[in-house]
C-alpha cells in the first residue's frame, strides 16, 4: 500500500521511472492497479488527448516524430502512447514504433511508450486510455495515441481522443475506396503524407469531396492537409492544424460534450466489463456446466433457453447452481 | 534490442528479436541507437532486459556506458546483454563492466531465450 | 527457353536418349533398394533445386552446345568471358585491406601486395561507410573498426602513400551511391595531383544503393530513389572520363549475407543493372556506352555446385539480357565480369580453423565458376578484421590453386557435368522468373521501397535460423560433431583504438587551414543543385578537391533530401 503510494507520488512529480512502473502495473492487471487508477483520476483532465490513426506504411511515426518535435519546441510536454494490436495470440510482440523516433535522450520533455495486445491483460483499448490517462495525471499536457487502424479496437482507442488525425499515403490506383470506411468517418484531421509523390494532390481532393458530402460533427469540417513527413513540409501547417481543432472544440462546451459522451461509452463497457468477467469467471467454475452442455448437445434443451436460464439465475442474484435437467423437463 | 551506435548489420538482432517473440517476450526494437538513447527507452517502456546487437568493434567504448547509464537512472535490476561479434577475450572485460551476459556467434537460439528468462524471473518484481 | 525443335543441334542423339532413359528406369527400380527411391525428392540445393541421386545425358537432353553453352569468350559466354581465360590472365589475387587510419591501411596494403596480392581492395570503417566524419558524434565507438577511417582527400593521399596509382587496380568499396560520389572522386583528385590522368586509372567503385537501403540499418538512410539517382550520377561520370574504370560492382555479396539465397542474390543485381540501364538510356546514352563497365560481385556460398553453377548461369542471363532486351552490339557489354569473396556468413567462431577449409573450398569454386578476381575469407573473419597471419593464409590458399592445382589451365571444366549443366539451366530459368517478378511489382526501386525485399530477407532468414536451430541445417563444430569443450581460441585480435584521435587531429587542422570560403561555396552549390536533376558527381569532385570533408558533403545530402525509414518492420 505504502509503497504503491509513494510510487504515484514520484509519478505525479513527473518521475520517469515511476511513470513507466505504474503503467506497467495497470497493464499487468496488477491489484494495485485500480487504487493507481483511482488515485490518479482527480489529476486527469488537463491534456489535449491526439489520436494517430492510418494504415501500415503511412509515415504516422515519422509525423509523430515530427509532431512532437513542434510541442517541445512551443513548450509542451508530450506523452506518446504507441499500440500494436497484433499478436494476442502467442503472448510475444515485436515492436518498432521506437525506430523512427530519434531525438537527443533526456533533452526533450517527452514520454514515448509502446503497447501491445501480449502484455496488456485486459482489453489493449482500455488499458491504453488507462495509461494515458497516466501520463495525462503525471503532468503532460499533450497525449498522443498513435495506433495502425486496421481494426475496430484501433477506431475505439481514436475515439478516445479529442482530435482523430488521419494519415494517409497516395499510391496507385483507386485509393480512397480502399481506406477502410471507418477511417473516413472518424477523422478531424487529415494528412496525406509522403507528398511529394504522384497522386497526392489527387488524394487530397477526393478526401475534400468525400468529407464535403458528409455531415459535420459538432459544426467541425474536417480539414485536409499535405505533408512531407521526411522532408519536414507541411508539418508546421499540421501542427497549426491541430490547435485550430482544439481551439474549435474549446468554444461552446464542444470539448466537455465530447468528453462527456466518451466518458458514457467509457461507463457503460467498463461496467460490462465488471459484469461480464464476474459472470463468465462464476460460469467456468462452475462445475456443473459440462453437465448441461452435455444436455444442450444431447437436444434436451437448446443453447438460447440455457444462456437465457444461466443469465436469469445471476439476475436473480443466486449463487452457486445454475439450470440443470429439472428446470429443461 | 538495439543496434549498438552505427552498426549495420540487421539479420542477427531481428532474427534474435523474432525468436523472442515467438517465446512469448514482448520485444521492443528501437533500431540503431546510442547509450543514452537506448537508456531513456529502457526507463519509459519499463523494460527488464536490454540487448544491444554489435558486430563492428563498438562494443567496449558504447556497451559498458548503457550498463552506467542505467545505474545512474536507477535501473540496475535491469540486466544488459550483448550479442554479435565479440571477441573471446573481451567477454570478461565487458561482463566486468556489468554486461550480464555475451553471446557470440553462432550461439543457439534456445541458450538466448533460456538466459534472458532466466535473467527476468530471477530477479525482484518492480516496486508496486 | 529457346526452340528446342532443332533436335539435330543436340548433344545426344534420340535414340541414344530413349536408350539412357531406358537404362535409368531399370537402375532405378532394380538396382536402388526401396528406402534409396524413398529419398527421391527429398534433396535440394540451398535455393531449392531438386537434386536427384544421379544425373546422366537424359537430364540435359534438350541442351544444343553451341547455343546453350558455346566456348569461352564467345556468345553465350556460359564457359567464360575471355577466350583464354586463365592462361591469359590468372584470377586477380584480391584480398581486402582495411583497418585503422590511412597510414595503417597503407601499411597493410603494401603487405598484401609484397606478399602476391595482385589488385587492391580496401574497405572503409562504419563511419566512412556511412558518410560520417571521425570525431562525428555519430562515428561513436567504430571509428577505424572493420575498416579504414578516410575524412578528406588527404587522408586518401596517406592511403595511398609510395603507391604508383596508374600501375594498380584498386577496388574502393564505397558501398552506398552517396559515398560512391565522393571517395572515388578523392582518389581521382589525389591521382590528378601526382599527375596520373584520369584516363589511366583502373579499379572499381561499389555503387550500389541496394546497399544503402536494403543490406544494412542506420540512423539515417536517404531514400531509394535519391539512392539510385546518385547511383546513375556516378556511372554517367566515370563511363565519360575515367574509361578504364568500373563505376558500379552490383554487390550481391552482401544482400546475401543479409539473407537470400543464390537466385535472389543474382536476380536483384541483375535487376539493378536493367533499372540502372533503363535510366541512363533514358539520359542519351546508348547501352554499349556503359555496359561494358557494369561489373558484379558475387558471394561463393556453401553448396559447391549450385555456386559454380550460378556464375554460369549469371553470364547466360546477362549476355541474353544485353543482347535480346538492349541490343547491345559491343561484345564486352555482354561479358559479366565479377568479382568474389567468399561466404562470411559462413564462418564460424567456434573452432576458426575449420573456416580456412570452408573457404578454401568456396575459393575453388569460385575458380572453377570463372571469377575474374577473388578475396578468400580470412579464418578470423568471424571475430574481426584479419590478421596479418590469417590475411597470409587467404594469400596463398589463392596461390595453391592458381599454382599446384591444375584446375586453371583448362578453362571452364565441369562444363558437360550432367549435373553442372542442368542445374546451371535451371538456375538461368529461376533468374529470369524472379528478374520478371521485380519487373511485375514496378521495378527494384520500387520493390525495395514499399519494404518487399525487406521481408523476403526476414523470411529468409526466420527459416534457415529455424534450420539450424532443429539441426536440419548442419554447421560442423556448431550444431554438428560440437565438441565437448571450448578449445581455447587462438584467435588474436587487433585493435586500432588510437585512429579516432588520430584523425580527429587531422580534422582539426583542415577545418583550419583549408580555404573556408572556398568550402562553403562549394557545398552551397552543390547543395542547391541537389534538386536541379544534373549529375552531382562533378560538383562532389570540386567539393572534396577543395577539401571539404566526406561528412560535410553527406550532412549536406542528408538534409537536402530527407531521410527514409527502414521497413524493418513492415
Amino acid at each position: 500500500m505504502k509503497k504503491t503510494d509513494r510510487l504515484i507520488e514520484a509519478a505525479l512529480a513527473g518521475d520517469k521511472l515511476s511513470i513507466a512502473r505504474m503503467i506497467s502495473l495497470v497493464e499487468r492487471g496488477d491489484d494495485q492497479a485500480g487504487r493507481i487508477l483511482e488515485k490518479i483520476y482527480p489529476q486527469s483532465g488537463g491534456a489535449y488527448y491526439i489520436g494517430i490513426t492510418g494504415p501500415p506504411g503511412a509515415g504516422k511515426s515519422t509525423i509523430v516524430d515530427r509532431l512532437i518535435h513542434l510541442f517541445c519546441v512551443n513548450g509542451y510536454s508530450v506523452g506518446v502512447i504507441a499500440i500494436d494490436p497484433s499478436s494476442p495470440f502467442t503472448g510475444g510482440s515485436l515492436l518498432g514504433d521506437r525506430i523512427r523516433i530519434n531525438r537527443d535522450a533526456f533533452k526533450e520533455d517527452v514520454f514515448f511508450r509502446s503497447m501491445s495486445a501480449g502484455r496488456v491483460m485486459g482489453g489493449l483499448s482500455r488499458t491504453a486510455k488507462d495509461a494515458s490517462r497516466i501520463l495525462d495525471a503525471c503532468g503532460k499536457e499533450i497525449v498522443i495515441m498513435e495506433t495502425v487502424g486496421v481494426g475496430q479496437s484501433e477506431l475505439d482507442i481514436a475515439q478516445a481522443t479529442d482530435t482523430i488525425m488521419v494519415v494517409v499515403v497516395p499510391e496507385s490506383g483507386d485509393n480512397i475506396q480502399t481506406l477502410k470506411a471507418g477511417l473516413m468517418e472518424i477523422g478531424d484531421i487529415f494528412a496525406v503524407n509522403k507528398s511529394d509523390r504522384a497522386g497526392a494532390e489527387d488524394m487530397a481532393s477526393s478526401i475534400k469531396a468525400m468529407l464535403d458530402l458528409a455531415p459535420l460533427k459538432m459544426d467541425w469540417h474536417p480539414s485536409v492537409f499535405l505533408t512531407a513527413a521526411t522532408l519536414n513540409q507541411g508539418v508546421d501547417e499540421l501542427y497549426e492544424g491541430l490547435w485550430n481543432h482544439y481551439r474549435h472544440l474549446r468554444k461552446e462546451d464542444r470539448l466537455k460534450l465530447r468528453r462527456k459522451n466518451q466518458l458514457r461509452s467509457e461507463l457503460v463497457r467498463k461496467v460490462d466489463e465488471i459484469v461480464f468477467e464476474s459472470l463468465r469467471d462464476r460460469m467456468n467454475r462452475d462445475e456443473n456446466l459440462d453437465l448441461l452442455l452435455e444436455d444442450i448437445w444431447s437436444k434436451k434443451t437448446d443453447i438460447y433457453t440455457a444462456a437465457r436460464n444461466i443469465a436469469d439465475q445471476w439476475k436473480a442474484g443466486a449463487s452457486g447452481k445454475h439450470g440443470h435437467t429439472d428446470e429443461m423437463s | 534490442m538495439a543496434k549498438l551506435g552505427l552498426d549495420i548489420h540487421w539479420r542477427g538482432v531481428l532474427l534474435v528479436s523474432q525468436f523472442l517473440k515467438d517465446a512469448g517476450m514482448e520485444v521492443i526494437y528501437i533500431g540503431n541507437k546510442f547509450p543514452e538513447q537506448i537508456v531513456e527507452a529502457a526507463i519509459e517502456e519499463d523494460a527488464d532486459v536490454v540487448g544491444v546487437s554489435t558486430l563492428s568493434g563498438n562494443h567496449l567504448t558504447l556497451g559498458p556506458k548503457v550498463v552506467e547509464l542505467l545505474k545512474a537512472q536507477g535501473m540496475e535490476t535491469v540486466k544488459v546483454f550483448m550479442g554479435g561479434v565479440i571477441p573471446p577475450n573481451h567477454i570478461p572485460i565487458l561482463k566486468g563492466k556489468g554486461i550480464h551476459e555475451v553471446f557470440g556467434p553462432d550461439t543457439p537460439m534456445q541458450t538466448i531465450i533460456d538466459g534472458i528468462k532466466t535473467a527476468i524471473l530471477g530477479t525482484d518484481p518492480p516496486t508496486g | 527457353m529457346p526452340g528446342k525443335t532443332d533436335k539435330e543441334a543436340c548433344l545426344f542423339s534420340e535414340a541414344n536418349v530413349r536408350k539412357i532413359e531406358t537404362d535409368y528406369e531399370d537402375w532405378h527400380k532394380n538396382r536402388l533398394r526401396e528406402e534409396d527411391r524413398q529419398l527421391d525428392g527429398k534433396y535440394f540445393t540451398p535455393s531449392g533445386i531438386p537434386v536427384k541421386l544421379i544425373y546422366s545425358p537424359a537430364d540435359i537432353k534438350d541442351i544444343r552446345y553451341s547455343e546453350d553453352v558455346g566456348f569461352s569468350g564467345q556468345p553465350p559466354f556460359v564457359r567464360g568471358v575471355y577466350p583464354n581465360m586463365y592462361r591469359g590472365r590468372l584470377f586477380t589475387v584480391r584480398q581486402l585491406a582495411g583497418l585503422g587510419a590511412p597510414e595503417d591501411c597503407n601499411q597493410r596494403v603494401k603487405y598484401l601486395l609484397k606478399h602476391g596480392a595482385t589488385g587492391i581492395n580496401i574497405l572503409f570503417d562504419l563511419p566512412t561507410i556511412r558518410g560520417y566524419d571521425s570525431d562525428d558524434p555519430e562515428a561513436e565507438g567504430n571509428v577505424g573498426y572493420c575498416g579504414a577511417a578516410v575524412d578528406s582527400i588527404d587522408d586518401m593521399d596517406t592511403f595511398f602513400a609510395d603507391i604508383d596509382l596508374g600501375s594498380i587496380s584498386t577496388s574502393i568499396v564505397t558501398h552506398l551511391p552517396s559515398t560512391s560520389l565522393v571517395i572515388p572522386g578523392m582518389y581521382f583528385g589525389v591521382a590528378e595531383k601526382r599527375g596520373t590522368p584520369l584516363q589511366k586509372l583502373a579499379g572499381t567503385c561499389q555503387n550500389d544503393f541496394i546497399m544503402e537501403t536494403c543490406v544494412g540499418s542506420a540512423p539515417e538512410i536517404l531514400p531509394p530513389p535519391v539512392s539510385f539517382k546518385m547511383q546513375c550520377d556516378v556511372i554517367e561520370w566515370i563511363v565519360k572520363h575515367a574509361p578504364r574504370w568500373n563505376p558500379v560492382s552490383y554487390n550481391g555479396y552482401n544482400l546475401r549475407e543479409a539473407g537470400t539465397d543464390a537466385v535472389t542474390e543474382v536476380g536483384v543485381a541483375i535487376a539493378n543493372a536493367i533499372a540502372t540501364a533503363e535510366e541512363l538510356i533514358n539520359r542519351g546514352l546508348k547501352i554499349d556506352d556503359f555496359a561494358p563497365r557494369m561489373s558484379f560481385f558475387w558471394d561463393l556460398h556453401n553448396d559447391f555446385f549450385e555456386e559454380i553453377a550460378k556464375c554460369r548461369a549469371s553470364r547466360k542471363v546477362w549476355y541474353k539480357l544485353m543482347t535480346e532486351r538492349f541490343g547491345a552490339r559491343n561484345e564486352n557489354s555482354m561479358r559479366m565480369r565479377f568479382h568474389v569473396q567468399t561466404a562470411g556468413v559462413t564462418l564460424t567462431a567456434t573452432e576458426p580453423l575449420n573456416n580456412i577449409v570452408r573457404s578454401g573450398i568456396q575459393g575453388l569454386a569460385a575458380v572453377l565458376g570463372g571469377c575474374q578476381s577473388l578475396h578468400i575469407d580470412s579464418y578470423d573473419e568471424a571475430y574481426s578484421a584479419p590478421t596479418e597471419e590469417a590475411a597470409l593464409v587467404s594469400i596463398r590458399t589463392q596461390q595453391i590453386i592458381q599454382q599446384e592445382t591444375g584446375v586453371v589451365n583448362t578453362v571452364d571444366p565441369l562444363a558437360g557435368s550432367y549435373y553442372v549443366e542442368s542445374l546451371t539451366e535451371e538456375m538461368t530459368h529461376r533468374i529470369f522468373q524472379f528478374i520478371q517478378k521485380i519487373e511485375d511489382m514496378g521495378g527494384l526501386v520500387t520493390a525495395v521501397e514499399n519494404g518487399w525485399l525487406h521481408r523476403e530477407i526476414s523470411k529468409y532468414n526466420h527459416t534457415h535460423q529455424k534450420q539450424i536451430e532443429t539441426g536440419e541445417r548442419k554447421v560442423v563444430g556448431v550444431n554438428y560433431m560440437k565438441a565437448e569443450s571450448e578449445a581455447a581460441c587462438p584467435i588474436e585480435v587487433f585493435e586500432y583504438p588510437e585512429t579516432y584521435s588520430r584523425q580527429k587531429a587531422r580534422l582539426e587542422k583542415l577545418r583550419k587551414t583549408r580555404n573556408k570560403e572556398k568550402v562553403k561555396s562549394c557545398l552551397e552549390e552543390l547543395r542547391a543543385k541537389c534538386h536541379s536533376g544534373d549529375n552531382l558527381f562533378p560538383y562532389c569532385l570540386e567539393a572534396v578537391k577543395n577539401h571539404a570533408t566526406l561528412g560535410e558533403i553527406e550532412e549536406a545530402f542528408r538534409e537536402e533530401f530527407g531521410l527514409w525509414s527502414f521497413p524493418l518492420m513492415g
